[in-house]
């Protein structure tokens, strides 16, 4: 029995000894559940390596001889359905889509499939709603596609006429889409679309949120509110939903006219009480005068009416300048609050714009990227107004933080 | 034939009496031939033939042959050399009798080893005596294949042939680790920049060419231009006064080429050259593709699908008239080139982006000058060529669709299926080059070279003629001038030294980098080279040369290309060391030894990389890359019917720029090896020759080659992980048959050939996804005819 138990031992020794030997001759160096996107910073045409980690707080990874390299110049990546969809972007040619689960922390590819190249997409029911957005006055159409995130294949498809919300003889291009109740919100902006002024527009100062019945995507109705200029930014998310089902909007002041920034409003927030299809004209916050001249750039929702922005100086704004200043909204006391902690804003080469929150209404962990070329991902904390340096990402930009169960 | 000959003649009396230039002063000329042959009667190439009463001299060809111009009738002393054989002295008396050709024999000199001579298609062995890392191609063997001069060029040490698919398709020579516009490519001697894609070296066939010759690193001064990495000059050479050399091949993929190639000269120097070539095939090959269905997205794994959308064809037609051995023009040639081509887009950068109907057409419609006469005084050789190219390209993309790999398509919106458009450009590119020789005494020569040449593009699009872009200036004029000074002493040792002087000048009329850019650079080098036996050769060269940015890459092409207005000149310091020795084995065994290394030291890199959004190639600079590598080359032969040859690249290029641009830290890719670029490769090859096979004079050739190429990564070989599941791009290891068979009638004038390519119908790649044709047949039918050969 004594030499049973003792072989037995030897036996699991040997074998935790060669698993262990074969983990580090096989498997990624990190294993986990969270998802960290890296960007080379030598250009080569390769988008981003893939790596996982069990930790955003601590430790480091690397593209050193690890990651699931994807191919493309940009990609864009969501989650749902506990499923993480690497999406290229290849302007004019179709979009490849590669989907991955996660496996004993390994990334676990599921499938390809291919789309458009889209400019807008997010979570519908069990769907990916994806649109390809027309910037071309010529064009009327913009084409949608719904992906199905169970069978992974396109289950409709279809066109809707995005200078139909406009009605200004502009066209409507989405900033994002969200679902909202069982309607998608696509707030947009208008745009000229025309050769030389694509993105420009006469009517800088006014939002507006197009909402489509889904899945049929018919146009339900347009809503507008001329307190503020254009929701989100290109490629930016300018809505988020609350515990509560109220919806709020940010806009960054940024539309353009004749080249230069024409809006007269300021950048702020508004909401769209749950239920309802009407901004709600009793609330109002101004983000330059509570944040004392920001302007919000991008946002996260952590929960609690708790909202992580970037925000840049008023005079430094621009239609595609990312602020690297990061601070706290909570949008129902209409506070803002800068976090200490962060590096020195002239090391900062660029804040990642996906990033990750356990919406416990307090934490968030976003991408921090240094001109010495290094990234950290940083763990904000809302209710101390701190950022802490965790995770140290080596070999390039960190362009998503994501997590798979 | 001589019916034809006389009707020329007089077509050519009136055009020139018409043109009016007179040449009343001539003395009647004559010319003569000859061959240098062995005891044995084994053609001696590269043998020198001087006139000791006067400057004239020729040098024997691969068969031996030589042939010497414009020499009044007279008495003439001659001197055949050739290293390891005995000086031969002889004298003549002008005009032969008869016209008959000469055989001079020469013995060997006693102390020497026996009689080397190494067959095979790459030994050239004049070229091959320079001091230049230098290989020749002897086209000439390779005529009764389907080959256009990219396929020969890809048997070469040191370089590679990269080839997006079938015929016509895109390609990127490599050599010694340098692609793109490092290298650059002549016909003649001439620059080829301007010629346009109905005349480039993947639709140029093997037989419109005597031999080619690669330079590898450092360039001769007399090749002026600004090439960095090498340069490959086509020698198309007037291999004969009157001949007619006629071929058609078909094969596999629906492809059909036929070749036709003929001079005529009359006595009196009129000369008509004409060259004609056709290709055509629908590259209809099956791929392995992840297909798409374009409803659901869902990829069908691994489907096996035929090209559809991928034929691609080019018509060139070459004429030269003018006239030869005229006491003011050793040659004097009027000539146009016209060509056209069609080519079908069937994919993007990627296999899964699948086109059905985009396409692209060019044409080319260049008049040419040529002149050369050596000894204007004695001593000095002038050569001068210019032309003009008119021709347009056009890039047709007008369906707003999308396609599947099943041809099935859908509405795509109003962008056509890449990017809509009927852009049509001119480039105006223009050329004049003089070169000067002169030859001080028996041991030194200086030259002075000059090449100009000007490029001014406008285009237009009807579908977007608002574009302000097609209305900007976009022009460049760049001169090289070069002075070199060369010391010989025949068959011990060589060297020379030279100068380039390069200005460039681009306008941009728009954008950022809109104004006048004026860049003057200049380089030198050397090459000398070492006879320690005559059958041993050593070589050595340097360069630090210089490369403008091209054109293209400034300014862009509005199709594939995105223009970088603010391209960098790109500098390189080039070493490189060779020696080759051959030696027999025994009586009927030859060997034939040669290896290369080359160091390179690149600053300001010029590569070609995606643009943002992958839809177009851009031009950028890196810092530095550093490049090491080695070439070799064995070859055998047995008798006369059996030769076997293995040619072994080795290179390593590696990134020497420190920092990223925006970046602080020491980049993660700092000294990596550079990507995408193939490393280790090589080809051998086998061919056994039947003489007199089924019938006297008639002979039978059996040949095999076999290419491979290492694995490579697409992307830094030391970022991301290199397991299954880690998805690394690579660009799979190849191996590629390839055998042909060639039967010869009646002293060559019959040929018919049977290839058969890619035998094992193995996945070839050379680039990333783009996969290249499996096994394929082809026919190929030769018919050759020469007056001389004749007599």
């Amino acid at each position: 029995m004594k030499t049973n138990i003792l072989k037995t031992c030897a036996a699991l020794a040997i074998a935790v000894a060669i698993t262990s030997c074969s983990k580090s001759d096989n498997g990624p160096s990190n294993p986990g559940n969270f998802i960290v996107a890296v960007t080379p910073v030598a250009s080569t045409g390769v988008a981003d390596y893939l790596l996982t980690t069990s930790s955003l707080d601590t430790g480091k990874i690397t593209t050193v001889g690890s990651g699931v390299e994807q191919d493309g110049t940009y990609r864009y990546y969501v989650t749902h359905n506990n499923k993480f969809f690497s999406m290229l972007y290849g302007q004019g040619n179709p979009g490849a889509v590669t989907t991955y689960s996660i496996l004993n922390g390994q990334l676990n590819k599921l499938s390809n499939f291919q789309t458009e190249t889209v400019q807008a997409f997010a979570p519908v029911n069990d769907d990916l709603l994806l649109i390809k957005i027309s910037r071309n006055i010529t064009n009327p159409l913009s084409s949608w596609y719904q992906v199905n995130t169970n069978t992974l294949l396109i289950t409709a498809e279809g066109t809707i006429n995005t200078q139909e919300p406009s009605h200004n003889g502009e066209t409507a291009h989405f900033s994002w889409i969200k679902q909202v109740g069982n309607k998608v919100f696509a707030p947009y902006f208008s745009i000229k679309g025309l050769p030389g002024a694509a993105f420009e527009t006469n009517y800088p100062d006014s939002a507006w949120i197009a909402v489509y019945s889904y899945p049929e995507m018919k146009l339900e109705k347009v809503i507008k509110d001329n307190r503020t200029s254009f929701i989100g930014r290109y490629f930016t998310d300018g809505l988020a939903v609350v515990e509560n089902g109220d919806t709020y909007a940010f806009s960054s002041s940024v539309a353009v006219t004749n080249k230069v920034l024409s809006s007269t409003k300021p950048s702020a927030i508004t909401r769209i009480k749950s239920g309802t299809t009407e901004f709600d004209q009793s609330y109002f916050c101004d983000f330059e005068s509570i944040s004392n001249g920001y302007v919000i750039t991008n946002w996260i929702y952590i929960g609690d009416n708790n909202f992580v922005v970037n925000a840049s100086l008023k005079a430094e704004k621009g239609a595609y300048t990312v602020g690297t200043t990061i601070g706290i909204v909570n949008v129902l006391n209409k506070t803002f609050t800068q976090v200490t902690g962060m590096p020195d804003v002239n090391d900062i080469q660029g804040i990642t714009n996906n990033n990750y929150t356990p919406k416990d209404g307090r934490y968030a962990y976003i991408g921090v990227n240094l001109k010495s070329g290094l990234g950290y991902v940083y763990k904000i904390d809302a209710t101390n107004h701190t950022a802490t340096q965790g995770l140290k990402v080596e070999g390039g930009l960190i362009t998503a933080i994501q997590h798979l169960q | 034939m001589h019916i034809l000959h006389k009707q020329v003649y007089s077509i050519f009396l009136y055009l020139f009496l018409f043109i009016g230039i007179c040449n009343a002063s001539a003395q009647q000329k004559y010319a003569f031939s000859g061959r240098v042959i062995t005891k044995s009667g084994v053609p001696l190439t590269g043998a020198s033939i001087k006139i000791t009463t006067g400057g004239n001299s020729a040098v024997t060809n691969a068969d031996g042959k030589f042939f010497i111009q414009s020499l009044p009738s007279g008495h003439y002393k001659f001197k055949i050399s050739y290293i390891g054989y005995k000086e031969l002295k002889e004298e003549l008396t002008l005009p032969l009798k008869d016209n008959q050709s000469i055989f001079f024999t020469l013995q060997e000199e006693e102390n020497d080893l026996s009689e080397v001579v190494v067959t095979g298609r790459t030994v050239v062995q004049e070229t091959n005596r320079q001091a230049f890392n230098v290989t020749a191609v002897d086209a000439k063997k390779l005529y009764n294949t389907t080959l256009d001069i990219s396929g020969a060029l890809d048997r070469v040490a040191g370089i590679r042939v990269r080839e997006s698919g079938g015929v016509g398709s895109n390609f990127n020579l490599s050599l010694n680790g340098f692609s793109g516009n490092h290298v650059k490519y002549f016909i003649d001697g001439i620059p080829m920049d301007n010629f346009g894609t109905s005349f480039q070296i993947n639709n140029i066939p093997i037989n419109i060419a005597d031999r080619i010759e690669v330079y590898k690193g450092v360039v001769p001064m007399w090749l002026g231009s600004d090439a960095l990495g090498g340069a490959i000059n086509i020698i198309t050479a007037d291999r004969y006064r009157n001949y007619v050399d006629a071929s058609y091949s078909f094969g596999s993929f629906n492809t059909h080429r036929s070749v036709v190639n003929a001079a005529m000269t009359s006595q009196k120097g009129f000369t008509v050259q004409l060259n004609a070539f056709q290709n055509y095939s629908d590259n209809d090959y099956k791929v392995d593709v992840e297909a798409s269905d374009i409803y659901t997205g869902a990829y069908a794994a691994e489907a096996s699908l035929r090209r559809f959308h991928d034929t691609y064809h080019n018509e060139t037609f070459i004429a030269n008239v003018g006239v030869v051995d005229k006491s003011y023009a050793d040659k004097l040639l009027f000539g146009i080139t016209l060509g056209q081509n069609y080519k079908e887009i069937q994919t993007g950068a990627r296999m899964v982006t699948v086109f059905g109907g985009w396409h692209r057409r060019g044409n080319t419609i260049m008049p040419t000058l040529k002149y050369k006469k050596e000894d204007l005084i004695k001593g000095l050789d002038v050569t001068i060529n210019a032309n003009y190219n008119l021709g347009k390209e056009q890039n047709i993309d007008t369906m707003n669709v999308r396609y599947d790999w099943y041809g099935t398509t859908k509405p795509n919106g109003s962008n056509g299926e890449s990017s809509r458009s009927l852009y049509e450009y001119k480039n105006n590119n223009g050329l004049a080059t003089t070169m000067l020789n002169y030859q001080i005494n028996d041991n030194q020569s200086l030259s002075l070279s000059n090449v100009f040449s000007t490029f001014n593009r406008k285009g237009s699009d009807p579908l977007n003629p608002g574009n302000a872009q097609y209305e900007l200036t976009k022009k460049t004029n760049k001169n090289v001038l070069g002075l070199g000074y060369s010391f010989d002493v025949k068959s011990k040792w060589s060297a020379t030294v030279f100068g380039k002087f390069i200005n460039q000048n681009s306008i941009n009329g728009g954008g950022a980098a809109a104004g006048n850019d004026n860049v003057s650079k200049f380089g030198y080098g050397g090459a000398t080279t070492y006879f320690i036996k005559p059958n041993l050769q050593l070589k050595a060269s340097y360069e630090l040369t210089n490369r403008m940015p091209e054109a293209y890459e400034i300014f862009g092409d509005v199709e594939n290309q995105e223009g970088n207005p603010g391209l960098k000149p790109e500098k390189s310091a080039n070493i490189n060391l060779g020696m080759n020795y051959s030696f027999s084995l025994n009586e009927n065994s030859y060997l034939f030894f040669a290896a290369n290394a080359i160091y390179r030291n690149a600053t300001d890199f010029i590569y070609n990389k995606l643009n943002n959004n992958q839809s177009k190639l851009v031009a950028d600079n890196r810092e530095g890359v550093r490049t090491w590598g080695g070439d070799a080359e064995v070859r055998y032969s047995y008798k006369d019917w059996l030769t076997a040859g293995t040619t072994f690249t080795y290179q390593y290029l590696q990134n020497l720029q420190m920092f990223e641009p925006g970046y602080t830290g020491v980049s993660i890719v700092y000294k990596d090896q550079m990507p995408n670029i193939p490393y280790l490769f090589g080809n051998s090859d086998v061919s056994v020759s039947l003489k007199n096979f089924g019938k006297k004079g008639n002979n039978l050739n059996i040949g095999y080659n076999l290419l491979y190429v290492h694995a490579f990564w697409l992307y830094w070989p030391s970022q991301g992980g290199k397991g299954v599941n880690d998805d690394k791009k690579v660009i799979p290891e190849q191996l590629c048959h390839d055998l042909n068979l060639v039967y010869s009638l009646a002293k060559g004038r019959y040929n018919i050939a049977l290839e058969g390519k890619n035998l094992t119908n193995a996945s070839l790649y050379d680039n990333f996804s783009l996969q290249k044709p499996g096994r394929g047949f082809y026919l190929n039918l030769r018919y050759f005819f020469n007056k001389n050969n004749n007599n």
